[in-house]
């Protein structure tokens, strides 16, 4: 199975009058992770919110899933109808850095309350989903607290059932670990890795250099708006070939 | 003695009605004065923010008089002197509410909008289900303060010579010549605050389950 779930081509962002993105062209088989990496202020979030309808694009092509959610027409970015954004935006999942969990829910009703309210399950079917994922997540006995009463940690992993409790068929996350500890980074990339090995589809935008080479199938390093390098992550980190992404690798090192 | 207490229950009457009044229009008109001063349409904002500026920038027993006397000199037409001091209170209270439930919108995490933009939430569902219960508790402190001062700010409504609790309290103390109905009067306003202290206190209690 070779299917294609994400053929971004040329995609452009600029804010005001600064390129944020600079004709960024990619793919991403089905079961593949990709890890995008590159310093802060490299575009890297904004594409993730271009993928995930949180931004809209200039100009350029993108098809999620074999479907298109915009395509370029004289050098613009067109977006499909509401209904097609709306079926994309449903296959889609993202976790955030900083989690965004609803405060006022429940942890056990975070995971449910999108079920029922979009996705129209009945409350049994929804919370057996939520129950189960909670489980995966070793956190069956957080169900009824609060997100103020989890650590950082099991809020990520809460929010990782969140969205997968959606069906994603796409998963981002945008650099997931980034507001942890390290000891909790372990634990929400050790989730992270459990989900891979299910081959789910997953772009990761992250600062952990060992996740990137070691949990990732494909790599891709970008700066000032460009993609630089993108490859192999092992290829990628052990045999840089521009300049830049040497020099961004050697910070990891000092 | 008994006969003050009787007196003053039936200008606690008038007190009572104003406040209610004013609450059950003022509470809900707040929230469209707020969507105007946050609207995308520059005149709008700018009409809703005059609107607001003036009515927290003139004094309420000005606005009560203007509002009952303003329609008489300019359209030569009188109207119900309770109803001049409903719409002056409800404007008024209206410009205040508008300005918390405004800072209670805009201190919410975008995140909380892009969590549930991503999740498939339509806006109606997350104005409703996210973003409302959060700013309730937010703002629920600031709103409570505000019914305290309107409990108090009824008092007002004498100038217009409407018979609530501090008219009442001052007629029977000029005619008494003694000083003890207004005194009485105050401990009235005192148990109506304590009154509505409690019940903001119990409603904020039960929103302490999280953070």
């Amino acid at each position: 199975m070779n299917d294609i779930m994400i053929n971004a081509k040329n995609i452009m962002k600029s804010f005001g009058s600064t390129e944020v993105l600079k004709d960024i062209s990619f793919t991403l088989e089905k079961g593949h992770v990709l890890s995008i990496i590159g310093p802060s202020g490299s575009g890297k979030s904004t594409l993730l919110r271009i993928l995930t309808q949180l931004e809209t694009a200039d100009a350029g092509s993108l098809e999620l899933v074999g479907k298109p959610l915009f395509t370029n027409v004289d050098g613009k970015a067109v977006y499909e109808n509401i209904a097609q954004r709306r079926e994309l935006n449903l296959k889609t999942g993202l976790v955030f850095q900083n989690f965004n969990l609803f405060p006022h829910f429940s942890v056990l009703r975070n995971i449910t309350e999108a079920q029922r309210a979009v996705l129209k399950r009945d409350k049994d079917e929804a919370e057996a989903k939520a129950m189960d994922l909670l489980k995966k997540m070793n956190l069956a006995d957080k169900a009824k607290s609060y997100p103020c009463e989890l650590s950082g940690g099991q809020k990520q992993r809460v929010s990782i059932a969140r969205a997968l409790a959606m069906d994603p068929e796409i998963l981002f996350f945008d650099e997931p670990t980034s507001a942890l500890d390290p000891e909790l980074t372990l634990e929400v990339l050790k989730v992270i890795r459990g989900l891979a090995e299910e081959k789910m589809t997953m772009v990761v935008v992250t600062h952990e250099m060992n996740f990137a080479k070691g949990s990732s199938d494909e790599a891709l390093f970008m700066d000032g708006g460009v993609i630089v390098e993108k490859g192999n992550p092992t290829e990628l980190f052990d045999n840089p070939k521009e300049e830049r992404l040497r020099r961004f690798l050697n910070t990891f090192n000092a | 003695m008994a006969n003050l207490i009787f007196q003053l229950f039936k200008g606690l009457n008038f007190s009572v009605r104003i406040f209610f009044l004013t609450l059950l229009f003022s509470l809900p008109f707040g929230f469209v004065v707020a969507k105007g001063r946050m609207s995308k349409i520059a005149p709008v904002r700018w009409i809703t923010d005059l609107y607001i500026q003036i009515m927290r920038g003139t004094p309420l027993i000005l606005q009560l008089l203007f509002f009952y006397f303003a329609p008489f000199y300019i359209f030569h037409a009188s109207y119900d002197r309770f109803f001049a001091v409903i719409l002056a209170y409800v404007l008024n209270y209206s410009a205040y509410f508008a300005e918390i439930y405004r800072s209670g919108l805009q201190s919410m995490d975008k995140g909380q909008y892009e969590a549930s933009q991503v999740l498939g939430f339509t806006k109606a569902y997350t104005f409703f289900h996210v973003i409302l219960p959060q700013v309730f508790k937010k703002i629920l402190p600031s709103v409570g303060n505000e019914v305290v001062t309107l409990v108090k700010d009824t008092s007002l409504a004498s100038t217009l010579g409407i018979a609530e609790l501090f008219r009442v309290a001052q007629t029977s103390s000029s005619r008494v010549f003694s000083t003890t109905p207004i005194f009485v009067a105050g401990v009235f306003y005192f148990i109506m605050n304590y009154l509505v202290a409690k019940f903001f206190d119990v409603v904020e209690r039960k929103l302490d389950y999280y953070e």
